[in-house]
């Protein structure tokens, strides 16, 4: 009698863990990666040497030898900058938490699936859902960069094309996120106010809404903090946030300043981070 | 109780009363209450004093830009002449294999390998992040209460790691990008790097609250068993975190995805770097195909992010 | 709306199980019948054919005279808002505040906007409110966080609710299984008390036979789906009691 050896099974997860790691390989071989590119160049040693010295003094005086009069003190200028990068962001999640919202509710199944009867009148509700899911996707997929160089061409430099160019992905975003929230929420409670004689919509405003609202706020803060991080970045094509001060300054080899920019982003982040945990533990039950 | 007590004008101003006084003893955060109004007067803040100015949209030479920003959209060949399928397809067709499919193919491989250092790295930290492990007695008590020092050390520990996790996340990958490619110089490098670093900071925090919220009571054991930290966490906890990972994984992906099609902004040579090159040589029909083609692989990895996250579920 | 049920031969089936066979139940207004049986018997099931939830594969159901089936839509929701059902788990929603979670019994009799109106703006005359709350005893706990209430807590406000649809009937469902005998009684005794002064017909599903007994005139037995008696309990013969709860055999099935 021969012993059964045990079998080992790959899992789905597994499988996918195997294909994940396989397309690294895949990846770097593509990339046609040279490790020994990590090492910087001959330029490249001594600006990073230089920069990353830095990070334990950040500049807290401007670092040019002549300054212009008349200029404001850097750390109020980082506080200025970091201020109109919070200024756009709450600007841009103002439009898309509307937008976003409005989208994210008319584009949930709750809607059609299950109260429209037959394949005649399903139609229409199927078509604009599909329509509505590939306006979405287009929104989201690209980058708030990629909106804003579209809206520069058109619109100009104003700080409105960065809002805008930040609200149409997150609105593509957020109405993604609510309607998948909306569909997973539990529907005991709407089920019982519909038992009760309350109409379809009665239902889903007071008994399926409510429990996907706490999620929801959190998704919707967490976005938040991502827009201040996408506003920061806009300064590169210009806008006055932290991004444009941080080229500006790496640019002019002030690595210490690039650093005080660098740490005051990193503390509006840090701190909107806690905000959202303080919330987080007082809303969801 | 009367049988109708709302005939009886007493019973209901008492009943008024009560409301009254429950309403104002009712249960609510102050916090949430102010953090409302904060978050009101930010948006208000934005618009108001943020630079915005409304009239920049209504003004006529605006929409005399919108219509000719559109028709600079037709591909070239076809500006000012009739829509023309061949020549559409043969421009298209151009495009694709000149640049848009190899670019698409670098941005893809960047952001895989890209989400794959980055699991790694946060696996590397997420032990020194995650206050249960990282404990001067993790799990079970030891022989001797801990000292004032070790107790301060492991907190600093986790505190470090957390704040690091925080920092390279604060960054966004643009930036990271920008630095490393003025260190490294334009190779795929930087664009790895920079999106590998920001998300070991997110994958970084999200393990580390799994591993915290881990239940205990197997851990307890191998510790009970004698255990070292380094031996709890590969039987123990690793194994344990690894599906939610994943699932954080490839959530994590397609944002990769879609930061990597823009680094190549900055010279690497990505979609990006094609859409910056015909965006500066004023060729909006060139940059606009391009932005579709990266909204078509963001949407691809999204699609395929979720197959592999139902193929995943369906273990559990 | 006359509180009278009746179901003639109803069955009703699922793919995979009989809930209910062949059932002729008759209930009037104003009486108190306990529904008892095993669980699995159908009790839940039974209850449900009555404010329409559920829908016999075979026979009718009659609420106040009209057969649902032939009710309008609307018909149908005016029916429903007047029958208060109580889910065996409560269905309210946790992060509201118990006002706005009894406010939304009304729901069935308000247009959209009053009940945005009601429920977004607790009001600050929840005079009817308050009186239900006070009638099931925990009038205190008005603007309460629901998730915060213990289970219990949470049971009465589900009743309180059920009491603001200001019905003509009641219908618990399986109230008190996961409750301690004592308060099971409280609960049982409130609800009987409840239907009287207000001439509500209740009708409570429950597993506990003894409690069926101490407080209701009448007492229909369950098992697999079929009605084994309907009597008062003091005529019931221990026999048949125990019957009632045995453990299943193979002949039980048919």
């Amino acid at each position: 009698m021969t012993a059964k050896t045990p079998s080992f099974s790959i899992g789905p997860r597994g499988w996918v863990l195997l294909s994940l790691l396989a397309s690294a390989v895949w990846a770097s071989v593509t990339l046609d990666l040279d490790v020994r590119r990590l090492v910087p160049t001959e330029g490249g040693w001594s600006v990073a040497a230089e920069f990353l010295a830095r990070a334990v003094s950040p500049a807290l005086t401007y670092e040019a030898a002549v300054v212009p009069a008349g200029t404001q003190p850097l750390l109020v200028k980082a506080t200025e900058a970091a201020r109109m990068t919070l200024a756009i962001a709450a600007a841009a999640m103002s439009l898309a938490l509307v937008a976003g919202g409005t989208l994210g509710l008319c584009a949930s199944t709750f809607w059609w699936r299950g109260t429209v009867r037959g394949v005649r009148r399903r139609f229409p509700f199927v078509v604009a859902y599909a329509g509505l899911r590939i306006l979405i996707a287009v929104m989201r997929s690209v980058h708030e960069l990629f909106w804003a160089v579209l809206l520069l061409a058109v619109f100009g430099l104003g700080n409105l094309t960065a809002v805008v160019a930040i609200a149409i992905p997150y609105t593509g975003v957020l109405a993604k996120v609510f309607s998948e929230l909306i569909d997973e929420a539990p529907r005991d409670a709407g089920d019982a106010l519909d038992g009760l004689g309350a109409s379809r919509f009665q239902a889903f405003i007071f008994g399926v809404l409510p429990r996907a609202l706490p999620d929801m706020g959190a998704y919707a803060f967490y976005r938040f903090e991502c827009a201040l991080r996408s506003s920061a970045i806009l300064g590169f094509f210009g806008f006055p946030t932290l991004g444009y001060y941080v080229t500006a300054s790496f640019e002019n080899l002030h690595y210490g300043e690039v650093w005080s920019y660098l740490y005051v982003l990193f503390v509006l982040i840090a701190l909107v981070d806690w905000w959202s945990g303080q919330l987080r533990r007082r809303l969801v039950a | 109780m009367s049988a109708n007590p709302f005939r009886d004008a007493r019973v209901t101003d008492d009943r008024e009363t009560l409301i009254r006084r429950l309403w104002q003893d009712r249960p609510r955060s102050r916090f949430v209450h102010w953090s409302g109004g904060l978050l009101l007067a930010l948006v208000v803040h934005g618009w108001m004093l943020g630079g915005v100015n409304l009239s920049d949209v209504l003004s006529p030479q605006r929409w005399q830009n919108v219509e000719r920003f559109l028709t600079e959209l037709r591909p070239f060949p076809l500006q000012g002449r009739a829509w023309d399928w061949s020549v559409a397809g043969q421009w298209t067709l151009e495009l694709l294999r000149e640049k848009a499919w190899p670019a698409a193919v670098t941005t893809l491989a960047i952001s895989v390998l890209a989400i794959v250092l980055a699991t790694l790295g946060a696996l590397l930290l997420v032990l020194s992040a995650a206050r249960t492990i990282a404990d001067a007695e993790p799990y079970l008590p030891g022989p001797r209460p801990p000292g004032l020092i070790r107790r301060l050390g492991s907190g600093g520990v986790v505190a470090g790691t957390r704040a690091l996790l925080t920092f390279f996340r604060a960054v966004p990958e643009y930036i990271w990008a920008f630095l490393l490619v003025a260190m490294l110089g334009p190779t795929a490098w930087p664009a790895v790097l920079a999106l590998a670093l920001h998300n070991t900071g997110v994958l970084g925090k999200l393990g580390a609250d799994v591993v915290e919220n881990l239940e205990t009571p197997a851990l307890e054991a191998l510790r009970g068993v004698g255990g070292s930290r380094l031996q709890i966490a590969g039987v123990g906890i690793l194994p344990a975190i690894v599906p939610r990972m994943l699932l954080f994984v490839f959530y994590r992906w397609e944002t990769c995805i879609r930061e990597a099609t823009v680094l190549g902004m900055l010279g690497i040579v990505s979609l990006g770097y094609w859409i910056e090159d015909a965006r500066s040589r004023n060729h909006y029909d060139e940059m606009f195909f391009l932005i579709l083609v990266g909204a078509l692989i963001v949407l691809l990895g999204d699609v395929l992010s979720e197959i592999a996250r139902r193929v995943m579920r369906t273990q559990q | 709306m006359t509180a009278t049920f009746q179901l003639r031969r109803v069955t009703v089936s699922y793919p995979d199980i009989r809930a209910l066979a062949a059932v002729d139940l008759q209930v009037d207004p104003g009486e108190a019948v306990a529904i008892v049986g095993p669980s699995g018997a159908g009790k839940t099931t039974l209850l449900r054919l009555l404010n329409g939830s559920a829908r016999p594969t075979s026979g009718t159901v009659a609420v106040g005279g009209e057969r649902l089936s032939e009710m309008s839509p609307r018909r149908l929701r005016e029916a429903r808002a007047s029958i208060g059902f109580v889910h065996q788990d409560l269905r309210l929603v946790p992060n509201l505040r118990v006002l706005q979670n009894v406010t939304a019994g009304q729901l069935g009799r308000l247009s959209t906007l009053g009940a945005v109106r009601a429920l977004v703006w607790p009001p600050r005359d929840a005079v009817r409110q308050v009186h239900e709350m006070e009638r099931v005893g925990i009038p205190e706990k008005l603007f309460a966080s629901t998730d915060r209430l213990s289970g219990g807590q949470r049971q009465r406000v589900a009743v309180a609710r059920a009491l603001f649809q200001q019905p003509v009937a009641l219908l618990p469902d399986e109230p008190v299984s996961s409750v301690d005998p004592a308060r099971a009684r409280d609960l049982v005794q409130l609800l009987v008390e409840i239907s009287a002064e207000r001439g509500l017909t209740l009708c409570v599903s429950l597993h506990n036979l003894e409690l069926a007994r101490d407080y209701f005139p009448r007492v229909v037995g369950l098992r697999h789906g079929r009605i084994a008696f309907d009597r008062p309990p003091s005529t019931l013969a221990q026999g048949e009691i125990d019957a009632l709860f045995r453990l299943e055999t193979a002949g039980d099935r048919a």
